[in-house]
């Protein structure tokens, strides 16, 4: 997918200017938030859950080449076939590959954010191969003429019913309908035909089972099962971190995984699915392939970014931001948006190419206390501060201003006497009102609201003319 | 029992901005019993630098304040950042010196958020405040996610005469304020500040309060921005001090 | 070099490899792979009322119907009743492992195959149920097709009250005492199948199945 995240700041200003986005924004908010804190409070020890999780996270990534080189064999055993890809580019030559040996016309595909980070559809698309996507929201987007999501897990949410009403009319040339049960049916009606005569199925992955070779797969509607069932030929493409040990810890995953996401106690369905058809079967797919994507995985492992791999793509990082709430996913400019993709885009896309991205968060730790395996998010977001600034990649004004600051903090009297002409000139500006209007020195303050003014003098200042009228004794 | 000494940090928000809060955190604590010291050398505890990326600068300026205040028995702090900072992070900064680990983790665990230790450590039965009317409180990230501070200064505004406490919507959501972050991505920051604020005056309460003046003066700017002339925004020291 | 060898080469760089630390590290593998550890569960109370009663009240709030029946020679009845209340047609495809029951008493015409998309109706068993969540476990085999319990637009599955588990961890266990290996295909299924994704307003029947019917045998 094309990088945008360098724009972060002009593109959060037009989504603050989108009066339809941020009455979606608003409403999709109230509801993940909501739902989520309802359904945590199934688990007696939601806590100890996700201490649980993160171990089990961590279990593997610490020992990743291993638990990769298991799943490989586990997964081979079962009569799959095992790939691995660098990055996008070999992701699409290899799912192109596939497709051609096996005289693929059509695929339909399940929500995978890879093949989002990878531009799989237009490398389908490139070689003569239609890529349907079936998941509703990716559908919506697909046809909107390949809008990105906005969201991992609701990639529409930044549409609005009467969005999806004009699109669906203008692109499936239908009477204009309101009634969202409606435009469901029509969607599933045009898909189920989709499904029926697509010859391979694409899908992510939410985890490998390193214990029977298995990818697991949640989905609420139904067309993860669609894609994995239907067509003969199933290519399963997920990132090389998404491995777990056993079947038990994915039920440990699982209490968790849909209340973040959701706030569903368990997504609908939920498939383990492991190697081929049997020959008297009669679904599911002859040949099955693991695509084992890199793309920036392997250089994060045993980094100070290792535990941004424990990632299991909830959203709920997003869903509590309040930036995200308040701009949306597409500001973010890539694939992942929030919080997690402050740390992913960076590190994945190039750091040089995200240089807001760190800094676009309050560092209020509402994604951390909400994370699922307990990444700690805004120390991730503050260490890649910090190689920013090593690189030298942040604007030489900040980086002058910084070392000022901690220079001139470092002289008490020097710093009382800057304090002392700082409350006054801030007095002054205030003149004899109680506000700053408009603030020369940090003008992007003023924009949308006043600055209180100041007392005029410094508490060090008043602290020592109270001392020197009444001495203590 | 002999008196408790407190050393006070005072922050450099308080110190530049509102010197009345410094004053209400020492009556509190002068009330409450305690010898209260204000060092004269302090300055800034380094949050920005550390936040910012600059790590040098955050360690210097953390080896700086560890020194001056690590003969107190206690640090008390107005403002949950800044104690959160010396409390949390402080120990974190010194992975690769662990003389200076140990000094910080020393003071991390004398130093204490002001309602926090009025309520934990000095179980205060009385302040001397009064306020007549509602007040609404905004709990600030660093101190409610990061020190827990969230029944403390609900506990003690409880003790102040006239007050009626009312909670508004998100009470736990952050203001937008995030430090630098306020004046590097102004428009994002204030728009959150515009929710922060819906949810303030929609209780209806005359006066919002919290324990972090970076929050306040983001919250009071907007409110003012938006219009809104009357509602108060308050350090909650203020309110428990009452006049100083 | 391979991209397998080239990705796995800078995951041992980033670990830090060595002969010592591979050592160790397959060994917290096998340990791992041998303990399978439980996470934290919520309480349940595992007698058998209870746990039919819990798997009936989660699966109502997953939007399933629920109907109990005391024998397996019961359930044709029961079917036929749930098809006549909700005005579906007399016919469906089931699982091949279901064809013994007697369906033609009961008036249905059913038909034990593989699923197609013109089947309004499909009947399936299921490998267990978990009362946790109010889930069904439903393992795919020639005898029971994993497009059954999909393409139809009405699904309904008989659930043996015995075969109702407290969690999912004790599904895994069965399944690995019963049939071995996993099949390949374990459907996990809670509900009829929905969708958020206009305005975060839940409706059900996206892709697969609008409504979700549980005949119970309480055995």
């Amino acid at each position: 997918m094309e990088i945008k995240s360098m724009h972060f700041k002009a593109n959060a200003s037009a989504k603050l200017a989108d009066v339809v986005l941020q009455g979606n924004l608003k409403n999709a908010k109230g509801k993940f938030v909501t739902k989520r804190a309802q359904a945590i409070k199934d688990l007696d020890d939601f806590e100890g859950t996700r201490d649980a999780a993160e171990a089990i996270r961590n279990k593997v990534i610490d020992n990743l080449d291993l638990w990769l080189e298991r799943f490989e064999q586990k997964a081979m055993d079962t009569g799959a076939t095992v790939l691995w890809a660098k990055d996008g580019a070999e992701v699409c030559r290899l799912v192109t590959e596939i497709a051609k040996k096996h005289g693929v016309k059509k695929v339909t595909k399940s929500k995978s954010m890879l093949s989002e980070e990878a531009g799989l559809n237009q490398a389908l698309e490139a070689a003569g191969i239609q890529p349907v996507e079936t998941d509703l929201g990716e559908y919506i987007l697909q046809v909107d003429n390949n809008e990105p999501p906005s969201h991992i897990i609701a990639p529409a949410v930044h549409k609005s019913l009467d969005d999806v009403a004009d699109l669906f009319h203008k692109v499936h040339g239908t009477p204009r309908k309101t009634e969202i049960p409606a435009l469901t049916r029509e969607a599933r009606e045009v898909l189920r035909g989709h499904f029926l005569s697509a010859e391979m199925g694409l899908s992510g992955g939410n985890f490998l089972v390193a214990e029977t070779g298995s990818v697991a797969l949640v989905t609420n509607e139904g067309n993860g099962r669609m894609v994995t069932t239907m067509p003969k030929v199933h290519v399963v493409i997920t990132g090389i971190e998404k491995v777990i040990p056993t079947l038990e810890d994915l039920s440990t995953l699982m209490r968790l995984l849909p209340r973040s996401a959701t706030g569903q106690p368990i997504s609908n369905y939920f498939s383990i699915l492991t190697g081929v058809k049997k020959p008297a079967e009669h679904d599911g797919p002859e040949h099955l392939y693991f695509v084992l994507v890199d793309s920036g995985r392997a250089d994060v492992v045993g980094t100070d970014f290792h535990a941004i791999l424990r990632c299991i793509r909830c959203g709920a990082c997003m869903n509590h931001c309040p930036v995200y709430q308040t701009i949306g996913g597409h500001a973010y400019g890539w694939v992942y948006p929030g919080p997690m993709g402050s740390v992913l885009t960076p590190l994945y896309a190039g750091m040089e190419n995200s240089i807001d991205l760190p800094h676009a968060a309050t560092l209020c730790n509402q994604c951390g206390v909400v994370c699922p395996v307990k990444i700690p998010l805004p120390d991730l977001l503050r260490k890649l501060r910090e190689k920013q600034t090593e690189r030298g990649l942040r604007p030489i004004t900040e980086r002058i201003g910084l070392r000022v600051w901690a220079w001139v903090a470092q002289r008490p009297k020097l710093y009382a006497l800057g304090a002392s002409v700082g409350a006054r000139y801030l007095k002054w500006l205030a003149g004899d009102t109680d506000r700053i209007r408009l603030l020369p020195t940090a003008p992007e303050w003023t924009l949308g609201r006043d600055f209180p003014a100041p007392q005029g003098k410094t508490f060090r200042e008043l602290y020592a003319a109270r001392r020197s009228a009444t001495p203590r004794t | 029992m002999a008196r408790v000494r407190v050393a006070m940090f005072v922050t450099c928000l308080v110190d530049l901005m509102r010197p009345r809060i410094g004053f209400a955190a020492l009556k509190l604590l002068e009330n409450a019993g305690c010898e209260v010291i204000v060092p004269d050398t302090q300055t800034c505890c380094g949050q920005p630098a550390w936040n910012s990326g600059d790590a040098p600068g955050a360690v210097a300026l953390a080896k700086k304040t560890i020194a001056e205040f690590e003969g107190f028995e206690y640090v008390v702090v107005p403002s949950g950042s800044c104690g959160e900072h010396i409390r949390v992070e402080y120990p974190r900064l010194f992975a690769g010196e662990p003389d200076w680990r140990d000094r910080a983790t020393a003071l991390a665990s004398r130093t204490y958020e002001l309602t926090d230790f009025l309520v934990t450590v000095l179980k205060v039965d009385s302040v001397p405040g009064d306020y007549e009317g509602t007040v609404t409180y905004h709990d600030s990230c660093s101190g409610l996610r990061g020190l827990g501070i969230k029944q403390q200064p609900r506990a003690l505004l409880a003790k102040v005469k006239g007050v009626s406490l009312k909670e508004m919507n998100g009470c736990e959501e952050c203001c937008g304020f995030g430090g630098t972050f306020s004046i590097k991505f102004g428009e994002v920051s204030a728009a959150i500040a515009e929710r922060k604020c819906d949810n303030v005056l929609a209780s209806g309460a005359q006066a919002v309060v919290g324990g972090d003046l970076g929050c306040l003066l983001n919250i009071e700017g907007k409110l003012r921005r938006m219009g809104d002339e009357t509602t108060q925004v308050l350090h909650v020291a203020e309110v428990l001090a009452g006049r100083t | 070099m391979s991209s397998r060898e080239d990705i796995l080469g800078r995951v041992r760089a980033g670990l830090h490899r060595d002969a010592t630390n591979a050592a160790a590290g397959r060994a917290e593998m096998a340990a791992a792979l041998a303990s399978r550890s439980h996470g934290p569960k919520p309480a349940i109370d595992s007698s058998p009322q209870a746990l039919l009663e819990r798997f009936r009240v989660k699966s109502e709030q997953q939007s399933s119907s629920v109907d109990v029946v005391t024998a397996e020679s019961a359930v044709p009845a029961a079917v036929d009743r749930y098809l006549t209340a909700m005005k579906l047609p007399k016919s469906a495809v089931a699982w091949p492992s279901l064809t013994a029951l007697d369906w033609a008493a009961a008036g249905l015409n059913v038909e034990g195959r593989g699923a197609r998309d013109a089947d309004l109706v499909g009947i399936t068993g299921c490998f267990c149920a978990v009362a946790e969540t109010g889930t069904l476990m439903l393992c795919s085999s020639p005898d029971t097709p994993a497009a059954i319990s999909l393409l139809p637009e009405t699904h309904i599955a008989i659930v043996r009250a015995s075969r109702i588990l407290p969690y999912m961890e004790d599904a895994w266990a069965l399944a690995r005492k019963e049939l071995g290996s996993l099949p390949r295909a374990v459907n996990f299924i809670s509900g009829p199948s929905r969708t958020g994704d206009i305005e975060q307003t839940i409706v059900l029947g996206a892709h697969g199945p609008y409504r979700v019917h549980l005949v119970i045998v309480a055995d």
